[in-house]
């Protein structure tokens, strides 16, 4: 199987931090990888250096075999791949339909001159747009909250509609940075859930957390990081069963035993 | 799916209803003036309203892209120059003066803005301050051109019949009906909605597919192409033009205006501007009370109304409603 994306020796420098250093991966298309990782092993950072948010000190990125190094992160939305955050992921003073509208920007944008003029081809690229967001809104049980502000609703469904508007501009690959992080089980579940629902249409995904329960029952592979680099990867059975993953998680001795 | 016109968010036109009747309402009122009132002051005025209008619309646009120019005025002195001298160095119609007046300021705004539209709150406050300064010492310093300190004097009308204090009041409210009507679509459009997105949260948009910096630079560009416009509507109506009109101080004023009114839509900045220039003829012969009662209401607005008078009158009407309805 040709890889979807695929990751090579990128480093990223923050002065004289290394924040990823030497790190390589594909995804195949179709697949959910994990990223896990102590806080500060890189994860956020790899993600930012895949979406564009940040360039890469140095390395190479491809998707669908083309280089899409250094690219911006609008550039790589119109390519599919889109990217949520772990924090703020909405606008908050807008309703839930409207947050889902600005998600399917490039999906609507019909041109500068063509919605200045409400042509014929800009309606029917919005139109085309409310269907993409409603369909979403339902597919995903907002659509009663739909006209509600989004900063009015409970955390869950913010971190939802964080998925939507990514959703929105219709990815090939959606990564999530800590799409659990802060909720209780019941909707660390539902999300769960939600992200293989999201594999079920086709679209690859790249999943960030620290929670290795929560991983193993959602990803076909685990990425583990340590201290920016990759420490392993593999099924999350290899993974648990690497020495080396063990070693960095819960101390030498541990390890030592594991090899027995 | 929903129906657009259901849903005011799926409308591309989202000025479109109401607001665009009460526009009209207001714009053949404005239109009636002069047939009803021939004073001269008052249709001077009017236009010194309308000039002073498109220029707070056109601020207030790239307001609405999370940044606050400090250097407006620099730009609109940029296009009243550009005007001024193609018709009187150049002879050609005034026509190509405001041709001029939109395409120097905007050139100008392209070739600054990648830079300046990269820094962000109180730096780009800052340098827009400090580039408003350098255009003023431009202004003074390149005597060849700009006549120095005094500035440019006898500029003649647009066309004979604009020496009429009305038909220069139905000159300036035909370009401020055109240009903040240009602005209001363009808000009420896709970009609209874009650069809402990228004011609220930049990293959001811009991961949303939105190219923001070209966005900015051309929001950019086009507010100080259609200050420039206002520019030359000033600078062929008042006769002169000097650094002095252009300076810090009025771009300073310009962002009063907008704070005033409010900064959230751009019925803000037009009732700014309204509130600006009709005031101080309220009090006229009080010059010291005018600045002190300004300054109370810039105060009030800022502490207790972030939605500057705007807001007020909207509360106004939701008590009048209620009032109504009960
Ligand atoms: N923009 C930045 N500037 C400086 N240092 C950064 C920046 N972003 C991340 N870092 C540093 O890089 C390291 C990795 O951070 P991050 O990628 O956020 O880790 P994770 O997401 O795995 O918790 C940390 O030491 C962090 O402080
Ligand atoms: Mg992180």
């Amino acid at each position: 199987m040709t890889a979807l994306l695929s990751v090579t020796s990128l480093h990223r420098q923050f002065g004289g931090l290394t924040a990823v250093r030497d790190l390589s991966f594909d995804v195949a298309e179709g697949e959910i990888l994990g990223v896990i990782g102590p806080n500060g092993a890189g994860k956020t950072t790899a993600i930012n250096l895949v979406s564009g948010v940040i360039p890469p000190t140095s390395g190479r990125v491809e998707f669908r075999g083309e280089d899409v190094t250094g690219l911006p992160p609008h550039r790589l939305v119109g390519r599919g791949i889109v990217r949520t955050f772990q924090s703020t992921t909405v606008y908050g003073d807008r309703t839930v339909r409207e947050n889902g509208m600005r998600g399917a920007y490039l999906g609507l944008y019909p041109g500068f001159f063509a919605t200045l003029f409400d042509t014929a081809h800009a309606r029917r690229m919005r139109a085309e747009a409310t269907a993409v967001v409603d369909e979403l809104l339902d597919w995903l049980g907002l659509t009663e909250v739909a006209e509600d502000k989004a900063g009015s609703l409970p955390y869950g469904h913010q971190k939802t509609l964080g998925m939507i508007i990514a959703l929105a501009s219709r990815p090939r690959l959606i990564m999530l940075d800590e799409p659990v992080a802060g909720l209780g089980g019941g909707d660390a579940d539902h999300v769960r859930d939600t992200i293989k629902r999201v594999r079920g249409r086709g679209i690859t995904v790249i999943v960030i957390d620290h929670n290795m329960r929560f991983m193993s029952g959602l990803c076909d592979r685990v990425l583990v990081m340590h201290q920016g680099a990759r420490l392993a990867v593999g099924t999350p059975q290899q993974v648990l069963a690497d020495p080396a993953v063990i070693e960095a998680y819960l101390g030498k001795r541990h390890a030592a035993l594991a090899g027995h | 799916m929903t129906d657009a016109s259901l849903s005011p968010l799926a409308l591309a036109p989202r000025a479109g209803g109401r607001p665009l009747a009460i526009a009209a309402a207001v714009v053949a009122v404005l239109a009636l003036v002069p047939l009803v009132i021939a004073d001269k002051f008052i249709l001077s005025l009017g236009s010194t309203v309308f000039i002073t209008a498109i220029a707070a619309a056109s601020l207030h646009l790239i307001i609405r892209t999370g940044h606050i120019s400090l250097g407006h005025a620099a730009f609109m002195g940029i296009g009243a120059y550009a005007s001024v001298l193609t018709v009187m160095e150049l002879g050609l119609p005034f026509a190509a003066g405001v041709l001029a007046a939109f395409v120097a300021p905007c050139l100008l705004a392209l070739a600054i803005g990648p830079l300046v539209l990269r820094l962000t709150g109180k730096y780009f406050v800052l340098v827009t301050f400090l580039f408003g300064e350098i255009v003023r010492m431009v202004f003074v310093e390149w005597k060849s051109v700009t006549g120095g300190a005094n500035g440019i004097f006898g500029i003649p009308a647009p066309a004979p019949v604009f020496n009429d204090p009305a038909a220069y009041y139905y000159l300036s409210l035909g370009a401020g009906v055109l240009l903040v009507g240009f602005i209001a679509r363009l808000l009420a459009s896709e970009v609209g909605r874009a650069i809402d997105a990228v004011r609220e949260s930049e990293r959001l948009a811009h991961c949303s597919g939105i190219p923001v910096l070209r966005l900015k630079v051309t929001i950019f560009a086009l507010g100080c192409g259609i200050v420039g416009i206002a520019g030359a509507l000033q600078g062929h109506f008042i006769r002169y033009v000097d650094p002095t009109s252009y300076s810090v101080v009025q771009s300073l004023n310009l962002v009063v205006v907008n704070v005033i009114g409010g900064m959230q839509t751009l019925v803000g900045p037009l009732v700014g501007t309204l509130f600006y220039l009709i005031l101080p003829e309220m009090l006229r012969g009080y010059v010291e009370l005018q600045r002190i009662i300004f300054g109370i209401i810039l105060i009030i607005v800022m502490a207790f109304l972030p939605g500057g008078l705007v807001e007020l009158g909207g509360r106004a009407l939701q008590l009048v409603r209620r009032r109504a309805g009960s």
